[in-house]
Order: C-alpha cells, then sequence, then structure tokens
C-alpha cells in the first residue's frame, strides 16, 4: 500500500526544519566545538592516544544537548498547532513519532561523524585499531539514541520547550546515574534492577573495548520502549486536553 | 457523509458540548452557527479527530477516526481555527508536503498542487515563506492545505474570520464553488455567511444544538420580530409584554447595558406590533430606547435560538 513509507515524508520536512531554524547548526556547532575542547584536555595536552576514554567523556555533551534536539519535535508543534495538521491526517501515530525521531537522530549522526576528526587525529600519530573504533562508536552511538528516544518521551509532556528541555536532561541524568544509587539501596532486586536500568552501566563495556550483546540489545529495546511511549501519551492527550499543558 | 452521534465533551469543569448530533449528508454543505464560546472548535476538532469525546461517537463515511483513523482521515480536509502552518517553509513546499501526509502518488504531485496553488489564488506566492504571510494569504493557505488530496469531506472552522470584506468575498466564492460535490461542514458567527453558503443550519449555544433546520426552511413560521431596547426592569417588562395582543414569545437578550433590557418579541404578522409596546412602555413609563422590525430570518431565529 502506498502508505507505508510515510514515514519518509515526515522525516523529511523534519530534518529540513533543523537546518531552516538555527537549532540543527547550534547543536552541530557547539556539540563538534565542546568535543574538540574535551579532547584537547583528554588527548591532546596529555600526548594520550584513548579513543574509548575520549568517547565516554562525550557522554556529559550529549546529555545536556539532546534536549535541543528533541524539544520542537512536539512541544513546538503544539505551540504553533501544527500538530492539528499531523493529527487529522490518516497517518498513524507511531509513523509520525517514528519520522521525528529518526529526523533527531540524523542530526545528532551527523554530529557523531564529525567527532572523527579527532579519531583521525589519534590515527594519524599512534594507532585506532578498527575492532576498537567499531565497538566504541557503536555504544557511543546506542547511548546517545537512547537519550534521544527518552527525551523524546518526557518533551511530549508540555508544550512549553523550556520545561521540557530541563525535565530532558533531569531524565538523562537521573538514568543515567542508577548504578550509583544502586550502591545506596539494598543488596538483592531494587540494587539489581536499577543497575538493571542504568544506561551507564549499559555503555561501560564498550568503553572497555568489549562487545556487549546484552546491552546492544538492552539499547534497541529501551528506544523502542520510549517511542512506543511517546505514542501513548500523545494518543492519550486527545482525551484529556484541556488549555494549560 | 458525516455523522456526528451523542457527542459530549468536558475539559476538566467546562462542559464544551452536551449531547451534540447531527448529519451532513454526501453533497450537502452544513452551517455550524454559534457565539464565541459556544463549542463549535471543539465539534469540529472532535469530528477531525484532534480530540475524543468524552461521550458518543462520529463516523466519517461510516469510519470512526478514534478506531480507524487511517480510513476516516483519507478523505478528510481541515481548516483549524489557526491554520496548521509551518513558518520556516514556503507555500509551494508547505503544499507539496501535506499532499504526501495525504497520500497522492508522487508522480500526481505536481499537477495536484498547480491545481490548488491556482484555485486559491496563490500562484503569485508559491515561493514565500509561509512566516512572511499575511493574514489573508495564511488563511488561503490554510484552505489550500485542506484541499490537498482532494477530500470529499471538508472542515473549515471560521475560514474568514480576521479577513477583510475583499478577502472575506473571495474565500466565500471560493467555497461556494468548491461545495460542488463535497461534503462540507463550516463553523462561522457571521449569519449572511452562513445564509449564502449552506444548505443547512445548526446553532449551538452553550455546547447544545438550539437548532437544526434546512435553510430554506429557516423563517417560514410566518411571525414578524419585533427588537427593543427599554430602559426598565427587566422582569417587569416581560411579564407586561407578554400579555400584548397576538405576542408569540418575548425573551430577553444577552448583552444589554446596565439598567437596559433587549427584548426579542414575536408577533402574529396582524398584530400592530410597535403600536402595542409603544402604548405599554408610556404607561409603564420606561423609555423606549431602540426599535426595529427584524427582517432578517435567520437573525430571528438566531436570536430566539440563543436566548432560550
Ligand atoms: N483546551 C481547553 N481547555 C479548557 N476549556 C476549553 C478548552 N478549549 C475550549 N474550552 C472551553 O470550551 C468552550 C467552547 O470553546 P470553543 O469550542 O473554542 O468554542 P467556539 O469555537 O464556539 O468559540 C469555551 O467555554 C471554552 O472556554
Ligand atoms: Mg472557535
Amino acid at each position: 500500500m502506498e502508505g507505508g513509507f510515510k514515514v519518509t515524508t515526515v522525516f523529511k520536512r523534519e530534518f529540513m526544519a533543523y537546518f531552516r531554524t538555527p537549532i540543527g547548526y547550534v547543536f552541530i556547532g557547539v556539540f563538534t566545538a565542546l568535543s574538540g575542547l574535551l579532547f584537547y584536555l583528554n588527548n591532546l595536552s596529555t600526548l594520550s592516544g584513548e579513543l574509548l576514554i575520549f568517547l565516554s567523556q562525550l557522554t556529559l555533551l550529549v546529555m545536556l544537548l539532546t534536549p535541543v534536539l528533541t524539544m520542537r519535535l512536539l512541544c513546538e508543534e503544539r505551540q504553533r498547532r501544527t500538530d492539528q495538521l499531523l493529527l487529522t491526517s490518516p497517518l498513524s501515530l507511531w509513523k509520525i513519532v517514528l519520522g521525528k525521531y529518526l529526523a533527531a537522530a540524523a542530526v545528532m549522526g551527523i554530529a557523531i561523524v564529525l567527532t572523527n576528526v579527532c579519531t583521525a587525529i589519534i590515527a594519524l600519530y599512534g594507532t585506532v585499531y578498527p575492532g576498537e573504533w567499531f565497538v566504541g562508536y557503536l555504544g557511543f552511538a546506542l547511548q546517545s539514541l537512547a537519550f534521544l528516544a527518552l527525551d523524546m518521551f518526557v518533551t511530549g509532556f508540555t508544550k512549553n520547550q523550556v520545561p521540557a528541555a530541563i525535565a530532558a536532561f533531569a531524565a538523562n541524568f537521573l538514568l543515567w546515574m542508577l548504578d550509583l544509587l544502586a550502591d545506596k539501596v539494598p543488596a538483592g532486586f531494587p540494587a539489581d534492577a536499577l543497575n538493571f536500568i542504568s544506561l551507564y552501566g549499559r555503555y561501560e563495556p564498550f568503553i572497555l573495548g568489549q562487545l556487549s550483546f546484552a546491552s546492544v540489545l538492552y539499547f534497541i529495546t529501551f528506544i523502542a520502549v520510549c517511542l512506543t511511549a511517546s505514542v501513548r501519551v500523545m494518543d492519550a492527550r486527545r482525551f484529556s486536553q484541556g488549555g494549560s499543558a | 457523509m458525516i455523522e456526528v452521534q451523542g457527542v459530549s465533551k468536558r475539559y476538566g469543569g467546562v462542559e464544551a458540548l452536551r449531547n451534540v448530533s447531527l448529519t451532513v449528508p454526501n453533497g450537502k454543505t452544513l452551517g455550524l452557527l454559534g457565539q464565541n464560546g459556544a463549542g463549535k472548535t471543539t465539534l469540529l476538532n472532535i469530528i477531525t479527530g484532534y480530540l475524543a469525546p468524552t461521550a458518543g461517537r462520529v463516523l466519517i463515511d461510516g469510519y470512526d477516526p478514534l478506531l480507524e483513523p487511517e480510513n476516516a482521515k483519507r478523505e478528510l480536509g481541515y481548516l483549524p481555527e489557526h491554520p496548521p502552518l509551518y513558518d520556516e517553509m514556503t507555500v509551494e513546499e508547505y503544499l507539496r508536503f501535506v499532499s504526501a501526509l495525504k497520500l497522492v502518488q508522487g508522480k500526481a504531485i505536481p499537477a495536484h498542487l498547480r491545481e490548488i496553488i491556482r484555485k486559491t489564488g496563490l500562484t503569485e506566492m508559491q515561493e514565500r515563506l509561509l512566516g512572511h504571510l499575511s493574514k489573508g494569504y495564511r488563511q488561503r493557505v490554510g484552505l489550500a492545505q485542506a484541499l490537498c488530496g482532494d477530500p470529499d469531506v471538508l472542515v473549515l472552522d471560521e475560514p474568514t474570520v480576521g479577513l477583510d470584506p475583499k478577502q472575506i468575498t473571495e474565500i466565500r466564492a471560493l467555497i461556494r464553488r468548491l461545495s460542488a460535490g463535497k461534503t462540507i461542514i463550516f463553523s462561522s458567527h457571521n449569519l449572511s455567511e452562513v445564509r449564502q453558503l449552506c444548505d443547512r443550519v445548526v446553532i449551538l449555544h452553550r455546547g447544545e444544538v438550539k437548532l437544526d433546520v434546512p435553510i430554506g426552511e429557516v423563517g417560514q413560521s410566518g411571525a414578524v420580530t419585533l427588537l427593543c431596547t427599554v430602559q426598565g426592569s427587566e422582569k417587569r417588562l416581560v411579564a407586561a409584554m407578554s400579555h400584548l395582543d397576538g405576542v408569540r414569545s418575548v425573551s430577553a437578550l444577552p448583552g444589554a447595558q446596565e439598567d437596559e433590557v433587549a427584548l426579542s418579541l414575536s408577533f402574529d404578522p396582524a398584530a400592530l406590533p410597535e403600536k402595542q409596546v409603544f402604548t405599554l412602555c408610556s404607561a409603564m413609563s420606561t423609555p423606549i430606547l431602540r426599535m426595529a422590525r427584524c427582517d432578517d430570518d435567520l437573525e430571528q431565529v438566531f436570536l430566539k435560538a440563543i436566548s432560550e
């Protein structure tokens, strides 16, 4: 049926919108500049050729900046009431959410690809093993995509962009730190559960250069759960809609 | 065909719609008339599936937009109260995007767009950014957007509000041209617009349907309506006037100034209403500030419906 690929219609519009407005440039510019700074502090000034540690340090940047990408996807749409077009079109909610998510992921992808300038510099003066590169980037990309999905879910709750971005950052931080919290709760199920969910815990093997299939599977499931939840929130709003939220 | 069956909607404590039912048969145009806050926008948002009703249901060509969205919305074009425009896109880009959303085949899009752009008089504006358009043009793009995919059912929320008189005439002419073969429901608080454009009129007041008749049957009661504004007590005046000869109904209209009463009086045609009212008000020492016959059938019906 011809409707099957309409995800790309939403994707193309969203991706274009990132670069018609300053957000796409600001995101990529700030991400690249700050990752350059981290690279300088972490590698250049200490003459270290560690790629995986450098990548792991970019996590903080990702946590801070993904809300900037997601806040406009749903909030701005409601503020400008353009959601009335999407939600009354024959496109299903999940196609809308997926198209938007993929557009944000593509912008994120550009920023991640650009960090390879740092990889190239390391390779020039030292060695980067292809396996190490692959594992490092796989883990880093999956973790970034997980933050993006989480933020898409969180920002879907309000139409005010600034509170949405702050809440998204808080959620990122919380999910990233759960394993630290796990040390403080009774051992057994609560601690295990926190460790299981913690995004940092899932990313850790990749920093050590290990390809963890359990983690890959976890990240993919996490993304699917967040996107599904995001669809549910939009669906529920039709029933509850009040002016203020 | 649009069927609204027993729809109610609450926003928290506010009951915006109460048990609303109406039908728009295929190829007909229905005008939804009501004051601000009557619930028009809420009803149209429910018809298009943007909001879910608290009770009742809607069927578009037999499909419920909440249960079978892809089928129900395939043949639906919606112009919401605020046209849903992406300011960073050009007119042409935007309409191309909407056409793709409405499942127009890629190959057919260029010809389809040309047709819509011509119909809505946007040819010269194609390359402009939506964010730079004036209110009138934004409304036209909003209408153009609703036409993408050539839907059978059009839902238009106050399509002419905020436009200048020339634009209003143009948009009305466009709607009239479109109405051939399409099923249309549009809201308005403008009586002459409804009279010009629709086959059937529904009056919505405080969330309830007060009247639902073919436009041709409006005002066949043969009554004469007198509108008068009098200085005095509402209760005494309404009571006294109810006893005049040939009076059918007396009702106070909302929105009068303090210690003034605006009344709508309905009389038998032979009753000499002005003379009677004048004599009564003189006797009661309640000065008549304004008095006029209302020759407009629809206005009479509307005033009666909302003052009950
Ligand atoms: N999102 C909302 N939250 C709470 N109340 C609302 C909301 N939207 C509309 N209302 C209320 O519902 C009633 C009907 O509003 P609306 O459908 O916009 O009427 P109209 O379009 O006829 O002017 C009004 O009293 C309005 O204040
Ligand atoms: Mg309205």
